[in-house]
C-alpha cells in the first residue's frame, strides 16, 4: 500500500503541478488538474527561502531547456514550471543548477531531524485603496521572473496575473524596503 | 547538451525508480500547509547576519528566526562575498542546528562501555583533574588539544592561551593542518607571512583564471559561479582546469588538462622553463623585488613521514639557503618540454599552451587551489611553485593578477592560521620557535618569561599517533570528526583499557565521540556568538541569535572553565560576558604589524572587513601601493613583511618528487579521495539534513569507464576496494558526476559507515605535515552485481 502510494506520488511529483487520472498526466489549470500546488511545493523545500529538491531523475538535457524563461509542456509527461531566475542577473545557461538544486532521489533518512522551516508567506500585497495595484508583498532577488509564479501553467491560480501581456510589471507593482519610512531629517 | 527526447524521459520516468517518494506523513504535513491566500503568515521575527557555518567562503547569511528558533535562511545581498547567492548546503543551514540526536548534555563512558548523564560541574572537574594529573605525573608532554578550522576565533584563542600559556605545552594543533597547512608554510616561505594578497575580486578581474587540482564548483560553489557569470558577462575570460579527473568545474572550463598525480610539479617548473627561454620573465620586477632561495632536495632526507624517525614531530628541518636566478634558470634546465611530459602525461603544446596564458603580460592570472596542492606529499613546494609563477612574470599584488589559496573551513584563516592555533604558532604569523615571538606573547598575556616552551609540539597526524603510542594520555577534541577523517584509520585504533582520558566536544554522536571517554555538548553557530576569517582575510563577527538545546555551550567557555578549575583563572580574568575583551585582547597581538584585526565593534556593524585593517579601512590587495597603507610611498609592490628577504619576496627552487605510492601489478590502480557539493567534510552536519543526505545517501567509487569494462563492473555493482592498509565495499559509478581517468578512481570521505581513510595513506609533506589523501595505490574486485 505504501509502496503503491510511493509510486502515486512519485509520478505525480515527477511531473510538475500535474495528477494523473487514469495514467494520464493533465497540466495544471485544465480539467482535471491540482488546484494548488503549495502541499507539493511545501515538500519540495526545507523551508519558504530554501531551494525546490529536483524531483525527478536527471534527464539528460540541459535543465534550461524546459525550465526557460515561460516553461514548457512537455506532452504526456506535464509541465515543466519556468524558472523564476530566468531574468535574474548572473543567472545563464552557463549556471551550474546543481548549485543549488539537488536531485531527491533516495528514501529514508540518514538521522530524524525536528527542523520546522518558515511556512510559505500568502500575505497579499498592500494596496493603498481598492483598485490600486498592489506593492510586492516578498522581496524579487533571485526571482525577477515575475511570470514564473504568476502566469501559466504552473502558476497557483490566486497568485495568477489577469494582465501579463504587460511586461513590465515594476511600473506599477514595486518592492518595499524594510527600512522605507521617510523624515526630513 | 544532448536533445531532451520524449522516449528518454520516458525511459528515465517510466520506470518509476529514482524519483521522491513523499511519505503518508508528509501528505498530511502537507496537507496543513493548504491555507488560501491571504491568510496570516507567520513572519520571521528578526533577520540577522552570520557567516555561512560552512566552508572558508565565508558567504553572508541572513538568518530568520521565530518563538526562539532558526526557521529560514537567506543569501545575504550586504555581503561582498556572495552578494545574496548561496550554494544548497547554504540554503539547507537551519536544519542543521535540528537533528534529532543533538547532544545536550555531558556524558561519561562507564567501564561497561555504556554512557551515563552527569553534571557540567562534574565533567569541568574531571577534566581538570586528569589534566592536572598527567601533568604532574608524566609532564607537559602528555597532554594534547586538537582542534578545528571550524572554531571561532574565541575557541581557538582560548585554547590557545590555556595550553601554551597555562598547561606550558606545545601539543595543540588543528584538523587545519589536514587541509592547509602546505598553504601556510607555502606563503611564509616566500612572504613571511601567511594569507593571500589578493581577494575575491580578483574572480571578476582575471582574464585567465587557472583551477590547480581544484574542484570549484562543488567545493566552493559560490566562488564558481562569480566565475562564471564573469565569463559570462566579459566573453573573454578564459577557465583552465588542471587536474587529474574531470570534475563538475571541467564541464565550464575552456581548457582542460590531465596530469599524472603528484606531476603538477613538474608542470610548474616545465612552465617557469618555458617562461624563462622565451623571455617572457618580468626581470626589472624580479630585480626590484624577489630573492631566490632553496632548500633541502635529497630525496632520501625529506622521505614522506609515514614512519620512524623522519616521522616524529619536526625532527625534518628544510635548510633553506640563497639561490640566484642564474642558479634558477640552471635548475630549469631538467624540466625541458619534453621530460615534463614523459612524466606528467600532458602533451608539449598543452605546456606551451599553459605558459603563453602565464606568460602574456596583457592578461591577468588568477592561480587559484585548495586540497588538491595542500594535500601533496610535496605540498609546500607546489605552492611555491605556483606563486613563482606569479613572481617571476610579476603577476602578482595586482587586481586580477594574483596567487590565491582556497580553504575548505570556515575559520582555517581565521581561527588556525591568524590566531596560530597549531602546534608550531602563536598568534599573527608568530612562531614558539622564536624568542623574540614568545617574549612578545608571555608580555601581551602577563605572564613570567620562559613560560611558552620552545619546542613545536606534535602536529596533528603526530599527535594521533603519540596518543596511540601512550606517550600522550590526556587528549580533547573539539569541533572535529578525527576518527573519519585522518588518513590510514586503522593505525589510530583504540584498544579497550588503554589508559587514555579522550575528551570529546561535538553537537552529534560521531565516530570520534564514539571513542571518547567524556562527550560534551557543544553549542553552535548562532547558538553562540562567534566570529570567522575566511579566505581572503575576511573577519566577519555574528551575535548568537537562539538558546542551544539541553546543556550545551560554546567550546571557548568549556576551555575557560577548565582553565579556572585548574587554578589558571588569570588567563581569563574577565567578568560576564568576555567575549568583547578576549577579542580585544587578541586584536592587540596583531596591530602595528600589517596583521591588523578590525575592533569588535566595527566587525559588529559591518559585514566583515579584509585585514590589514588601518584607521577602520580595509585592504583589498596586500603589498600593493594605493591598496595596502604598509607600503612605503613610491612603491607598486612592497614585500614589507618578509624582514629576513630584505622585504623582498622569495623564488624558490623546488623540484620534482614522485609520489609516495604509486599503482603497481598488485595494487594498480591510484585512489583519489575528497568531498561532493552536498556534504560537508564528514558529513555530521549535512547528512542530518534529509535534502541533502536523500541528494547523496552513501559514499560510492566512481571509475573509469575502460577500467570497469575490464573489470567486468557496471554502474550498480558492489566493488570492494583494497590498498596495503584497508578495504571497503562501495557501490560503483561509471562516468558519474565526475570522470576518473583510465587507471584511477575517486572515493568521497563524508560517510562514516564507509570509511575510506582506512585506505589512505598517512605520508607527509615533511615542511607542512600535511598528509596526501590524493595519491596512494588500490586494487578492485566484483562482491556482486548490482540490479
Amino acid at each position: 500500500m505504501r509502496g503503491l502510494a510511493s509510486l502515486a506520488l512519485c509520478m505525480f511529483a515527477a511531473c510538475g503541478e500535474a495528477s494523473t487520472e487514469a495514467g494520464k498526466l493533465a497540466v495544471p489549470g485544465r480539467a482535471g488538474a491540482l488546484k494548488s500546488s503549495a502541499s507539493v511545493r511545501a515538500t519540495r523545500r526545507l523551508f519558504d527561502g530554501a531551494p525546490p529538491v529536483i524531483p525527478h531523475p536527471p534527464l539528460g538535457a540541459a535543465c534550461v531547456q524546459c525550465h526557460n524563461a515561460r516553461g514548457m509542456d512537455v506532452p504526456d509527461l506535464g509541465f515543466a514550471p519556468p524558472s523564476p531566475h530566468a531574468e535574474t542577473p548572473g543567472m545563464s545557461a552557463l549556471s551550474r543548477c546543481n548549485q543549488c538544486h539537488v536531485h531527491a532521489i533516495d528514501g529514508g533518512e540518514f538521522v530524524a531531524n525536528t527542523f520546522v522551516g518558515l511556512a510559505q508567506d500568502l500575505r497579499r500585497g498592500e494596496r493603498l485603496y481598492d483598485g490600486a495595484p498592489p506593492v510586492m508583498p516578498h522581496g524579487t532577488a533571485m526571482r525577477e521572473n515575475c511570470g514564473a509564479c504568476h502566469d501559466g501553467p504552473a502558476a497557483r491560480e490566486e497568485l495568477r496575473c489577469s494582465h501579463p501581456e504587460r511586461a513590465r510589471c515594476e511600473q506599477c507593482h514595486v518592492a518595499q524596503q524594510q527600512d522605507g519610512s521617510f523624515s526630513r531629517l | 547538451m544532448a536533445a531532451l527526447d520524449r522516449r528518454t524521459l520516458f525511459k528515465v520516468l517510466g520506470v518509476g525508480t529514482g524519483c521522491v517518494a513523499f511519505s503518508e506523513g508528509d501528505r498530511a504535513e502537507a496537507a496543513t500547509l493548504e491555507a488560501p491566500l491571504g491568510a496570516p503568515s507567520p513572519a520571521v521575527e528578526s533577520w540577522d547576519k552570520a557567516p555561512c557555518r560552512f566552508c572558508g567562503t565565508g558567504c553572508g547569511v541572513e538568518v530568520g528566526t521565530r518563538d526562539g528558533k532558526v526557521v529560514a535562511v537567506r543569501g545575504d545581498e550586504k555581503s561582498p562575498v556572495n552578494k545574496g547567492l548561496l550554494c544548497v548546503k547554504g540554503y539547507h543551514l537551519p536544519a542543521i542546528l535540528y537533528g534529532a540526536d543533538r547532544l545536550q548534555y555531558p556524558q561519561l563512558r562507564r567501564s561497561d562501555g555504556t554512557l551515563e548523564r552527569i553534571s557540567w560541574d562534574a565533567a569541568l572537574d574531571l577534566i581538570a583533574s586528569k589534566y592536572r594529573e598527567a601533568l604532574d605525573q608524566r609532564g607537559p608532554d602528555s597532554v594534547a588539544v586538537y582542534g578545528s578550522g571550524q572554531w571561532t576565533v574565541f575557541d581557538g584563542y582560548a585554547a590557545l592561551k590555556w595550553v601554551k600559556g597555562g598547561l606550558r605545552s606545545n601539543h595543540l594543533d588543528p584538523n587545519a593542518r589536514l587541509c592547509m597547512a602546505s598553504a601556510v608554510t607555502g606563503f611564509m616561505a616566500q612572504f613571511q607571512s601567511d594569507e593571500p594578497m589578493g581577494c575575491y575580486e580578483d574572480l571578476e578581474l582575471a582574464d585567465d583564471v587557472v583551477l590547480w587540482g581544484a574542484n570549484m564548483a562543488e567545493m566552493h560553489p559560490v566562488l564558481f559561479s562569480r566565475i562564471l557569470e564573469s565569463k559570462r558577462r566579459r566573453g573573454t575570460v578564459r577557465l583552465i582546469d588542471i587536474g587529474t579527473r574531470r570534475t563538475p568545474s571541467s564541464d565550464y572550463a575552456d581548457l582542460y588538462v590531465e596530469f599524472r598525480p603528484g606531476s603538477d610539479l613538474a608542470i610548474a617548473n616545465g612552465i617557469l622553463h618555458l617562461l624563462v627561454k622565451q623571455g617572457k620573465v618580468a626581470q626589472s620586477f624580479i630585480d626590484k623585488n624577489c630573492v631566490f632561495r632553496r632548500g633541502e632536495e635529497d630525496f632520501a632526507k625529506i622521505g614522506y613521514g609515514c614512519s620512524g624517525e623522519q616521522a616524529e614531530r619536526y625532527t625534518f628541518n628544510d635548510t633553506p639557503k640563497d639561490s640566484s636566478f642564474e642558479e634558477f634558470k640552471q635548475f630549469l634546465e631538467d624540466y625541458a618540454p619534453q621530460r615534463v611530459s614523459e612524466i606528467s602525461g600532458i602533451s608539449v603544446q598543452q605546456l606551451e599552451l599553459l605558459a603563453s596564458i602565464y606568460g602574456d603580460n596583457k592578461r591577468k592570472t588568477l592561480s587559484l587551489w585548495c586540497m588538491g596542492v595542500n594535500q601533496h606529499v610535496r605540498g609546500t613546494w607546489m605552492n611555491n611553485l605556483i606563486t613563482d609563477l606569479h613572481l617571476v612574470t610579476g603577476k602578482i599584488c595586482r587586481p586580477g593578477d594574483n596567487p590565491f589559496s582556497l580553504t575548505g573551513q570556515p575559520s582555517a584563516c581565521g581561527t588556525v592560521r591568524e590566531v596560530g592555533t597549531l602546534a608550531n604558532r602563536l598568534p599573527a604569523d608568530m612562531v614558539v620557535t622564536n624568542p623574540e615571538h614568545r617574549a612578545k606573547a608571555e608580555k601581551l598575556w602577563k605572564l613570567p618569561a620562559g613560560t611558552i616552551p620552545d619546542k613545536p609540539g606534535h602536529h596533528a597526524v603526530d599527535m594521533f599517533r603519540a596518543f596511540q603510542r601512550g606517550d600522550v594520555t590526556c587528549l580533547w577534541v573539539q569541533t572535529t570528526n578525527p576518527w573519519v577523517s585522518l588518513p590510514n584509520l586503522h593505525r589510530f585504533e583504540r584498544r579497550p583499557g588503554d589508559g587514555r582520558f579522550l575528551i570529546a566536544s561535538d553537537v552529534y554522536p560521531t565516530p570520534t565521540t564514539d571513542q571518547a571517554d567524556l562527550i560534551l555538548p557543544s553549542a553552535m553557530w548562532v547558538e553562540r556568538e562567534g566570529v570567522f576569517g575566511n579566505s581572503e582575510r575576511r573577519t566577519q563577527q555574528w551575535n548568537k541569535l537562539v538558546e542551544p538545546p539541553g546543556e550545551a555551550r560554546e567550546d571557548a567557555w568549556q576551555i575557560v572553565e577548565v582553565a579556572r578549575r585548574m587554578g589558571l583563572g588569570h588567563l581569563f580574568p574577565w567578568e560576564g560576558d568576555w567575549h568583547e575583551a578576549m577579542f580585544e585582547e587578541y586584536r592587540s597581538f596583531t596591530l602595528g604589524i600589517g596583521k591588523d584585526i578590525a575592533s569588535y565593534k566595527q566587525l559588529q556593524a559591518t559585514r566583515g572587513l579584509l585585514w590589514p585593517v588601518v584607521d577602520g579601512k580595509e585592504t583589498r590587495y596586500r603589498y600593493a601601493g594605493g591598496h595596502d597603507p604598509y607600503v612605503a610611498a613610491g612603491r607598486d609592490v612592497h614585500f614589507y613583511k618578509a624582514k629576513g628577504y630584505g622585504e623582498r619576496a622569495a623564488i624558490w627552487l623546488r623540484p620534482y618528487h614522485p609520489p609516495a605510492e604509486e599503482p603497481d601489478a598488485e595494487f594498480p590502480l591510484w585512489l583519489c579521495t575528497g568531498r561532493v557539493l552536498e556534504h560537508w567534510h564528514t558529513g555530521s552536519m549535512t547528512r542530518r539534513v534529509r535534502q541533502l543526505h536523500q541528494a547523496v545517501p552513501r559514499a560510492y567509487v566512481e571509475l573509469n569507464r575502460a577500467d570497469a569494462l575490464d573489470l567486468g563492473v557496471k554502474s550498480g555493482d558492489l566493488v570492494r576496494l583494497r590498498s596495503r592498509r584497508g578495504k571497503l565495499t562501495l557501490e560503483a559509478r561509471v562516468d558519474g558526476r565526475g570522470k576518473p581517468p583510465r587507471g584511477s578512481v575517486f572515493v568521497p570521505f563524508f560517510d562514516e559507515s564507509k570509511l575510506i581513510n582506512e585506505l589512505t595513506l598517512d605520508a607527509l609533506d615533511n615542511i607542512s605535515k600535511e598528509p596526501d589523501y590524493k595519491k596512494c595505490a588500490v586494487r578492485i574486485e566484483l562482491v556482486e552485481q548490482g540490479s
